[in-house]
């Protein structure tokens, strides 16, 4: 089992590209959690483990290009290699919708980026659905709503 | 005012962070106004919403327009829904008064015809479920539950449901039964079902506590019942065939197989005696899977990675153990560091229980040692120490030393952590060679000296005192030595000190030997001293050291230039700032002026050296003991005080010793005061009263003297049998103050008499409990009694 606290994607120069917080966090805390993951996750080396243990709980991340993702979850009874797989699915989707993802995808759409995120975690950040196909299509398809909504406008 | 995407490209093209705190702040103020404007048409109101969100993301302040996000959701357009949607599971929280703005518009969408326009109020549902939201809106959750045929909105609903439980327990009575239904369902239980199921099933058992009504047993029955299911869904994910769409690097959807076997952890965990007749079958799959999943890939690590935690958590047979800390073994044999990770932790908790099963792995364990990853060092340090007994001892010994050579200046913590380790498992295992013990000690100091404590080199400086072999204690001190000197090729870090107290040591109480045999010249070690306290003029433990030794090995040496030059050195402190190094310099020079035949006596070999905090003589008499309500609670404290108080004093009486050796002359005998001379033979005075008797001993107690609010007081202690390492403690009533004097010996043979002095001041009756703690012929052994003189001060 796998509970997400929060999901941060922070580039290499230490901007966060996006963020959600499943859970209540006062805006002090946010700031403070962005601020020193993204110091110590960008220092470590590749050849580290992507696990480390972060104020009470446990953090989990991975490289992928210029952008850092990471997670922070539970610290019991979370399963760290798991949570890589989420990240890595979340990832993969993305990959998809975008046709090879790259940083400023997600820098410009960060509300397609969001809308994936949804289909694939949720409420308490657990996981919702395991299917890539599955997340796509209903993205899909809330997007040609979103079309035939706007054709609608300008029709009337 | 631009769109969404200039305003991004304005923020990205800012040169300076000045620059885009300037872009940042304006377009802030503006979309504040804009929001402001009651007739701003929705498609402008939606954008402002987006910018808002990306403003989030800069980690700005949004507060001002969460009402907004509202305003946008109850728009029809399914634009606006959907950014006002994600806006408020993105900006709000569970905690804002707003949300009951939202309860209305959220019981409208859970109705709504659009299975996306529910799919988003379900998930905003499930971020932001209040206690009150739970209560107003588990009827359209359950509703979508029980009507639905939407397998996409049931996952989510399951999911929701979970979620308002969790914040009301008693919603469970509505919820539970749809575990089932689901279950049965062919077109329901996907996969993103099954999720939601085991979501809603680990609620069921967690809230146990929580639940108010009755009829939990029922429920519990009934969840508890579908373990079967469950068992078979994993047994199929587990076989060969699976579709395309699950598959993760070639294991079958490991989200849900974990998520599985977490739930069935939960269960067995939180309802032992429910799920007792399915723990058979529990172990049977636990083993199916853990000895058929094949593949090193991460995927399949994970799953097997939840089994052992499964087995372990539920304290699983003794073969399954085994099972699991072999998997986990394997785990530390791949390449994956992550995988590394996990099983080291969790071996480290599971060493303690299967102590065998891990000390197998050892190979791997000690691999890790130098693994570049200091997450994954510091777990194998600390297994490595979990896992050392008396038969692995020596192997382990080894790899921690190599793991010290390649410790880095940055991981102090760890170093010392590591020294304080070995320290201790020398001093739980009974080691046969003592020279291993010294030469790992020895070896230790050399590579990382400079983050070890002096009490921990002065640990080892007393082994080495008391080591008997003459021969292998000088080969040892010459090749110490020769490092300091820089006669090899290594070279001794400037800022390694323990090595320096060592040889600075060494040279004061083995210059004799060494010279004698040629090993060095009187010159080298003489100006080794003169180096050291010119370098390290700061550090007083040090100097205090090398004044020592100057002073013994001018004693050892004929040349008169290097007397002269430690002559030189002992009196350039006489006028030092420390308070400790003037008096050193002042008695040392006092010293050096007696005739040699006296010098020779004061400055012998240093005896064998009894390990402080054994033994409490004297020094722990001199602490004033109060006694207060609670006297075993306080005889408990003061023993603890005692003996810590005894440690200190004998690192500093260490120094003394260190001086004086055996004998001692006239000129020095006032420093003698806190050791322990004593007169050889004490008889019991006629006076006294007996007071106690055990099978070791005899004690008396005297009134020597008393005036008006003072009294002396002799105890007197007769070994039936032969006594070491005692040690006198004694309370007095809560109105008197109670000083412990001097204990003539520590030590007595049988018919020998020891005597303690006290001084009581104060009122009141003069009561005592006095306990005495001595190595006699059965042991350790504690001693204790109350005593009441007829007088009273």
């Amino acid at each position: 089992m796998v509970q997400i606290k929060y999901l941060l994607l922070i580039s290499r120069q230490g901007k966060v590209r996006l963020m959600r917080w499943f859970g209540a966090y006062t805006s002090n805390d946010k700031t403070k959690i962005c601020r020193e993951l993204s110091t110590t996750v960008l220092a470590r080396k590749a050849k580290m483990c992507n696990i480390l243990e972060y104020q009470d709980h446990k953090v989990v991340y991975r490289r992928y290009a210029s952008l850092y993702f990471v997670c922070g979850i539970s610290s019991e009874s979370s399963n760290e290699l798991l949570t890589l797989e989420i990240i890595h699915r979340y990832v993969e989707a993305m990959d998809s919708y975008f046709d090879n993802v790259c940083e400023l995808d997600i820098i410009f759409n960060f509300s397609k980026a969001y809308e994936i995120l949804n289909e694939v975690l949720i409420c308490d950040g657990s996981m919702t659905e395991t299917s890539k196909t599955n997340i796509l299509k209903t993205v899909a398809s809330m997007d040609a709503l979103e079309t035939s909504d706007n054709l609608d406008q300008v029709l009337s | 005012m631009g769109s969404l995407r200039t305003f991004i490209k304005d923020v990205r093209g800012a040169k300076t962070l000045a620059e885009e705190r300037s872009i940042v702040t304006k377009e802030s103020a503006r979309i504040r106004t804009k929001l402001k404007d009651d007739h701003l048409v929705p498609d402008k109101r939606r954008k402002n919403i987006q910018k808002l969100l990306y403003l989030h993301i800069l980690g700005e302040k949004t507060h001002f327009a969460q009402v907004e996000c509202i305003n946008l959701i109850a728009s029809d357009d399914f634009r606006n829904k959907r950014v006002g949607y994600l806006a408020a599971m993105v900006l709000l929280d569970e905690h804002q008064d707003i949300l009951t703005l939202l309860t209305n518009l959220l019981n409208n969408d859970l109705n709504h015809q659009n299975r996306y326009v529910v799919s988003m109020a379900l998930s905003t549902l499930g971020s932001l479920t209040s206690p009150e939201l739970a209560r107003d809106l588990y009827p359209d959750v359950e509703n979508i539950l029980a009507r639905s045929t939407d397998e996409f909105l049931v996952k989510k609903a399951l999911q929701c449901a979970a979620k308002l439980i969790e914040r009301d327990t008693t919603l469970l009575e509505i919820f539970y039964p749809y575990v089932g239904s689901i279950l049965k369902s062919r077109q329901l239980c996907t996969h993103g079902g099954l999720l939601g199921v085991a979501k809603l099933c680990q609620v069921a058992v967690s809230c146990r506590s929580r639940y108010e009504y009755d009829n939990y047993p029922e429920i519990l029955q009934s969840i508890v019942h579908k373990i079967p299911e469950f068992f078979s869904i994993l047994q199929d994910m587990n076989s060969t065939n699976f579709s395309a769409e699950y598959d993760v690097s070639g294991t079958c959807d490991p989200f849900l197989q974990v998520e599985l076997l977490y739930t069935l952890r939960l269960m067995f965990e939180l309802a032992p005696q429910e799920t007792a007749q399915y723990k058979n079958k529990l172990n049977d799959l636990l083993t199916k899977i853990a000895t058929d999943s094949a593949g090193s890939k991460n995927s399949a690590n994970a799953v097997l990675y939840e089994c052992v935690r499964t087995i372990f958590a539920l304290q699983l047979d003794q073969s399954l153990k085994v099972l699991g800390v072999n998997v986990l073994g394997k785990f530390l044999s791949g390449k994956d560091n992550n995988t590394k990770y996990v099983s080291l932790n969790t071996l480290l908790r599971v060493a303690p229980q299967e102590p065998k099963a891990v000390q197998k792995h050892k190979m791997f364990i000690s691999r890790c040692l130098s693994d570049p990853d200091i997450s994954i060092r510091t777990r194998a340090v600390d297994l490595t120490f979990a896992i050392l007994n008396e038969t692995n001892m020596k192997e382990l010994m080894d790899e921690l030393v190599s793991f010290l050579k390649l410790s880095g200046e940055q991981e102090k913590d760890l170093i010392i952590n590591v020294v304080d380790q070995l320290i201790s498992k020398f001093e739980l295992y009974a080691v046969e060679s003592e020279w291993w013990v010294i030469e790992i000690m020895v070896q230790v100091l050399k590579i990382v000296g400079q983050h070890i404590s002096f009490d921990k080199v002065s640990n080892v400086i007393v082994m080495i005192n008391n080591a008997q072999d003459l021969d292998h204690k000088t080969r040892l001190i010459h090749e110490t030595l020769e490092l300091s000197l820089g006669k090899k090729e290594e070279a001794i870090d400037g800022d390694n000190l323990g090595w320096k107290l060592l040889s600075v040591w060494c040279i004061g109480e083995y210059g004799d030997i060494l010279l004698q045999r040629n090993m060095f010249l009187e010159t080298e070690l003489t100006h080794y001293l003169c180096l050291v306290n010119g370098i390290y003029s700061e550090n007083t433990k040090l100097i205090s050291y090398t004044l020592t030794a100057a002073l013994k090995l001018s004693a050892k040496i004929q040349s008169p230039s290097c007397v002269e030059d430690l002559r030189q050195l002992i009196n350039g402190h006489s006028k030092d700032t420390n308070i400790i190094l003037q008096t050193k310099s002042v008695q040392y020079s006092f010293i050096l002026n007696q005739p040699a035949s006296q010098r020779h006596d004061i400055l012998g070999a240093m005896p064998l050296f009894e390990r402080s905090g054994k033994n409490g003589n004297g020094s722990s008499g001199s602490k004033p003991m109060v006694k207060p309500q609670e006297q075993n609670l306080l005889l408990e404290l003061l023993e603890e005080t005692s003996t810590s108080n005894g440690a200190a004093a004998g690192n500093n009486s260490e120094t003394l010793l260190d001086i004086f050796g055996n004998g001692s002359s006239d000129g020095a005998s006032q420093l003698l005061k806190s050791s322990t001379k004593a007169d050889p033979i004490i008889n019991i005075p006629q006076d006294s009263v007996e007071t106690y008797q055990s099978d070791d001993m005899q004690v008396f107690f005297k009134m020597a003297s008393m005036v008006p609010g003072e009294a002396h007081l002799e105890l007197y202690v007769r070994g039936h049998a032969q006594i070491s390492n005692l040690q006198v403690l004694a309370a007095a009533s809560k109105t008197q103050k109670l000083v412990m004097g001097n204990l003539s010996m520590a030590s007595i043979a049988a018919g020998q008499v020891c005597r303690q002095e006290l001084k009581v001041s104060g009122s009141g009756k003069l009561k005592f409990r006095v306990k005495l703690i001595h190595e006699g012929p059965s042991g350790l052994t504690t001693d204790q009694f109350d005593h009441k003189f007829d007088q009273s001060l």
